[in-house]
């Protein structure tokens, strides 16, 4: 058990180090250096030339690849992104407290949407075929096909435009505790978590099918106990499974969900820095807030990859 | 042929898909000679109500909203279908070809799959769209090798199974080469997953573009486009609410459309593939 615990967290920071790598990668094959990014021509034509190649040689871009590659690496297990080539200010303090505001909102969602999805999810499998499961599976494929920006903007026209009962967008400020952000922002939660019980709600749909159709779940039939204690006691643990490996996907769907709804709602989170860093063409910025989410998803992941541990014993093994 | 038609007839939301599908893509397709204005032209006062001549109104800038509506499709549907073709060929390529050699080469490929698959696609394009500036070359680009990743994931399981078929096994003794098997033996056997993928990852492609739009960081402006013309909606929630809710509908009916069509047709050929492998 340890054994597995462990080699699944290695895995993770392996994944980490590569998408790292990746997002150097990403940056370096661009036309260009960090510099000439985010200046425009015009403006590094104005620059004298030794001015220039002193502010390339601080930026440390007259180095190798590699060596910047080291350096970029280091400054990552650090959690020290560089600063701002503009203003100097140092990319973690930029990008902290909307990093922090995002998680909030991803953990406020996760909170809402599992218990409806498992309860939606297990109704439509429970009376499969019924009219209550084509309601629930024509219902999710619409929730999921809507964009995300869509459902904000029309929760916002019901209920803050026609029922003024919400506010529109969101007034609580960067810094403000947990809690205060989060009352003030129900409408952004309640889009997200739209998406989230369409989409997950489908996948426990399919495994509780399944669960319930397997051969252990005949045998308990068969020993006479209640259809509710086989359904939550037996076949839930079984029909989770799949969905949690299904994890990674949801993760990074949910991550872009948030990134956009938090602009429908001015939401002062990884979103807007985001829109923000690449108008203004802060590669830095852009770079941390790309590893920072990736890093939520790993994770979930991982989290996930735990949770299957609890519930399979199989897999302990390995 | 016949008998899957037939099927497919019997499914009312499979056929109500198909009919927004076509419908949309009709509309897209001919917009350019039924769209009652130009488009860019700035024809009215801004913000118009609809009238018998404007029948959406004008838009902020006094341009008519219904011709920018019938043609705000138009780009990202194309982007959409060419991001979601190169992910349907290179993914079933890449796909077949892991399946096909294994090893290291497969291993190196599913750990990039694995990784890819990790961030967030709107920032992967948020990433290149930084570098590259905003152009649509690049986010095709960056949006079909996105989706490749899932579909490599789906073509190498089958691949995998396609591996162990007699014609495959044969095809190896004879002595043809890797290439000739691949494109000749194993992929006419995923065409059916790759039609699905494709309007898979094109409904995905879709949804990605439209919200791209709506950040400002997808198609620009002048360009009539759905997405941003919900963004610049905004800005007239209350007093004009049309003007986000008809592309929002737009949008919606699109994605809806494709789903439940795909859906439909995916559960069907799984049907006649199981038929075809248990019926004789």
């Amino acid at each position: 058990m340890l054994i597995a615990i462990a080699r699944r967290l290695a895995l993770s920071l392996v994944t980490l180090f590569m998408l790292a790598v990746f997002v150097f990668v990403a940056t370096e094959i661009m036309p260009g250096d960090a510099l000439d990014v985010s200046l425009s021509a015009d403006e590094i034509a104005m620059i004298p030339p030794e001015r220039l190649a002193q502010m390339k040689r601080d930026l440390g871009l007259d180095r190798p690849a590699h060596e910047r590659l080291g350096a970029f690496l280091g400054g990552v297990v650090q959690l020290d992104f560089g600063r701002t080539l503009m203003s100097k200010t140092p990319v973690t303090t930029i990008v902290g407290y909307p990093y922090r505001n995002s998680l909030i909102l991803a953990a406020a969602v996760l909170l809402v949407a599992i218990p409806f999805a498992l309860a939606i999810g297990i109704a439509a499998a429970v009376w499969r075929g019924r009219p209550i499961d084509n309601i629930v599976s024509t219902v999710a494929v619409i929730g999921y096909s809507i964009p995300e920006f869509v459902i904000g903007t029309v929760l916002v026209m019901l209920f803050a435009v026609t029922w003024p009962i919400f506010p529109a967008t969101i007034t609580a400020s960067t810094r403000d505790p947990a809690l205060t952000l989060l009352a003030a922002s129900p409408l952004a939660v309640a889009t997200v978590v739209i998406g989230s019980v369409a989409y997950l709600a489908r996948l426990v749909r399919t495994g509780m099918i399944e669960a319930l159709a397997s051969d252990f779940v005949e045998r308990l039939r068969l020993t006479g106990i209640p259809e509710w204690r086989i359904v939550f006691r037996h076949a839930l643990p079984a029909a989770i499974i799949p969905s949690l490996t299904a994890m990674a996907l949801y993760a990074a769907a949910l991550v872009s969900g948030i990134v956009v709804v938090e602009l429908v709602f001015a939401y002062p989170g990884l979103g807007q820095e985001l829109v923000r860093a690449v108008t203004r063409r802060e590669v830095h910025v852009v770079q941390a807030i790309a590893l920072g989410s990736a890093a939520i998803v790993v994770a979930l992941n991982l989290l996930a990859d735990l949770a299957i541990l609890a519930l399979d014993p199989r897999t302990r093994r390995a | 042929m016949i008998l899957f038609l037939r099927r497919l007839s019997r499914r009312p939301l499979t056929m109500l898909g198909l009919a927004l599908v076509g419908g949309h893509l009709a509309v897209a397709a001919l917009a350019p000679w039924i769209t009652p204005y130009d488009p860019l032209r700035l024809l009215e006062a801004p913000l118009e109500p609809p009238t018998a001549t404007f029948w959406l109104g004008t838009d902020e800038l006094g341009r008519d909203f219904f011709s920018r509506l019938l043609l705000g499709g138009q780009i990202s549907i194309v982007a959409a279908a060419c991001a979601g073709l190169i992910a349907a060929f290179g993914g079933g390529l890449l796909g077949l070809a892991t399946a096909f050699y294994r090893g290291a080469f497969d291993d190196a490929v599913s750990r990039i799959v694995e990784m890819k698959l990790s961030i967030p696609a709107i920032l992967l394009v948020s990433l290149f769209v930084t570098g590259f500036g905003q152009s649509l070359g690049v986010l095709i680009l960056v949006m079909g090798l996105i989706y490749m990743m899932g579909v490599i994931r789906t073509s190498r399981a089958l691949g995998m199974t396609l591996m162990e078929q007699g014609y495959v096994k044969a095809a190896k003794l004879r002595g043809e080469t890797a290439t000739a098997i691949i494109l000749r033996e194993m992929l006419p056997n995923i065409a059916d997953l790759l039609t699905v993928e494709f309007a898979l990852r094109t409904s995905s492609a879709l949804l990605l573009v439209s919200a791209l739009s709506f950040l400002g960081l997808g198609i620009s402006p002048p360009t009539p486009d759905w997405g941003l013309m919900i963004q610049s909606g905004l800005q007239s929630i209350r007093s004009e609410p049309w003007l986000i809710l008809a592309p929002a509908l737009c949008v919606s009916t699109l994605v809806i459309g494709i789903n439940f069509a795909t859906e439909g047709v995916a559960d069907l050929l799984g049907l006649e593939a199981a038929r075809g492998a248990t019926g004789q």
